[in-house]
């Protein structure tokens, strides 16, 4: 037992502590919260335009050259894997330019993010009763302020859980920014495993760093949702 | 809407702050790569020699591949790219608009990884790596991919009637050319053709795993290969946790540039 708890120490020393090696997976960290961070803001705001657009076009029939080019972009993003779109934008679209690899990433996966919020919103529009719409709209308030304060805080209420889930999903996905040299939280392991040629504790270790940042995400959600809900329960 | 706006406007900021971070810097001897954004191939002794200059305010950017940073320096991300000799040939031989920098970075030698558990193989091979040093077989599989004049004149071709009993699995990272990669859909190179000769003395098959350079060891070690060979050299670190035959080859670092 002794001689298991040295070896486990001596281990443990040997890829976290020695050469200041936490140092690399805190600063892998920040890059994949940064990342992550700003990707889910520029997912949000192209899935809500991409959204309004689509489901005006349901609704309404209006933005039709609009709507076409929103199909255009969701079938391309959905139907190619995101690793692929990170290495476009990086060694594709920015071929010449000495870009800054985190921007990339940020555009890549935040344009991916995006494709997945605009149906995600959608739904959550199309989910409310159509009887809404026309009330607001009977009682002389214009379409777009019906949109505003009507159905979209309804809407918004239903989307909450896929889009913390999407969230989660984005935040696991940029473990495959490592493709473009980007020290994030995945590569951080790497490279200590790299040095150690010990997979153990650098692999498990991020893993546990992973999952405490969704458990936290998915409470975060949950308490929203309960906050939420209160009006429901008059 | 304006809240909207305003929160592209700030998006917009931020990403203005990420870019334009470091300027290029113009690397022509070893000396410029104080403060250089350096590129290698993760796990590989060039990221372990460039590691070293971290301190001096250069940026290391470790990629997956070796061709990936080439790829990179071709389109002006990064300064240079450390990486072993006899593959940066080739890089250079493919693409007009880099060079090799004359000064030679450092000398290494190449051997073959085994598991530290494996003792008695590692003497097989070491037995086996002798015998084929002896009779010229290792000089003629070198030639056959390295030298402009010899460059595919004598191919390795395994000796009929070997009783093959069991396997040998070999580990590799295919993107080091001209000691493993693809070449119609298969891995070949010095390393491989090295590999078919020991386990043709040895009397086992050869099956030929690839994979990332930073999992070789790792498979090595938990047995999933039993030999790890990719250009691999000898170094302290790597000695801790697994052993090596005697080299087979010796090979620099070098520095490449854009022109």
């Amino acid at each position: 037992m002794q001689a298991w708890w040295n070896e486990f120490s001596a281990d443990f020393y040997q890829n976290f502590i020695a050469e200041m090696r936490y140092m690399d997976l805190l600063n892998g960290l920040k890059t994949t919260l940064i990342i992550t961070i700003f990707s889910v803001l520029l997912g949000f705001i192209i899935g809500f335009l991409v959204s309004i657009v689509r489901s005006t076009y349901d609704k309404t029939g209006r933005l039709k050259i609009l709507n076409f080019i929103c199909n255009i972009y969701l079938t391309i993003i959905r139907g190619t894997p995101v690793v692929l779109q990170l290495l476009i934008t990086y060694f594709v679209i920015f071929a010449s330019v000495r870009i800054d690899k985190t921007f990339a990433a940020v555009l890549a996966f935040g344009i991916n993010s995006g494709a997945y919020v605009a149906e995600i919103f959608r739904s959550g529009i199309m989910s409310v009763d159509n009887g809404q719409m026309e009330a607001g709209r009977s009682l002389g308030l214009s379409y777009n302020t019906t949109m505003w304060s009507i159905i979209m805080p309804q809407a918004l209420k239903n989307v909450l859980p896929a889009l913390g889930n999407e969230v989660i999903v984005l935040l696991k996905e940029t473990a495959v920014a490592g493709y473009i040299a980007i020290s994030d939280l995945t590569k951080a392991a790497d490279v200590i495993r790299s040095r150690t040629y010990e997979p153990f504790f650098p692999l498990i270790g991020v893993a546990i760093i992973y999952l405490i940042m969704v458990m936290g995400l998915t409470k975060c959600v949950s308490i929203l949702e309960r906050r939420l809900r209160e009006s429901d329960m008059r | 809407m304006k809240k909207l706006l305003s929160l592209v406007l700030v998006l917009c900021l931020c990403a203005g702050i990420f870019v334009g971070c470091s300027g290029p810097k113009k690397v022509e001897k070893i000396d410029d790569l104080k403060g250089a954004t350096i590129g290698v191939q993760l796990g590989t002794t060039g990221d372990i020699y460039a590691s070293d200059y971290e301190k001096d305010g250069s940026k290391i950017e470790r990629y997956n591949k070796g061709a990936d940073a080439i790829q990179a320096l071709k389109q002006g991300k990064i300064d240079c790219v450390i990486i072993d000799s006899e593959p940066a040939k080739a890089f250079v031989a493919k693409n007009d608009d880099l060079k090799i920098l004359e000064e030679p970075f450092a000398l290494e030698e190449y051997a073959i990884a085994v598991s530290k558990d494996k003792k008695e193989l590692t003497n097989q091979i070491n037995e086996a790596l002798k015998t084929l040093k002896e009779n010229g077989t290792l000089d003629s599989i070198i030639k056959n991919y390295i030298g402009d004049d010899t460059k595919g004149k004598t191919p390795y071709v395994s000796p009929e009637g070997i009783v093959r009993d069991g396997k040998l699995v070999m580990a590799t990272n295919a993107a080091f050319e001209p000691y493993e990669y693809i070449q119609n859909s298969k891995i070949v190179g010095i390393d491989a053709d090295m590999a078919q000769a020991v386990a043709d003395i040895l009397g086992k098959e050869l099956v030929i795993e690839d994979m990332e350079f930073d999992s070789i060891i790792a498979a090595v070690q938990s047995g999933k290969a039993d030999i790890g060979v990719a250009g691999m050299t000898v170094t302290e670190e790597r000695l801790k946790n697994i052993d090596f035959t005697d080299s087979y080859t010796t090979a620099t670092q070098v520095i490449i540039v854009k022109k």
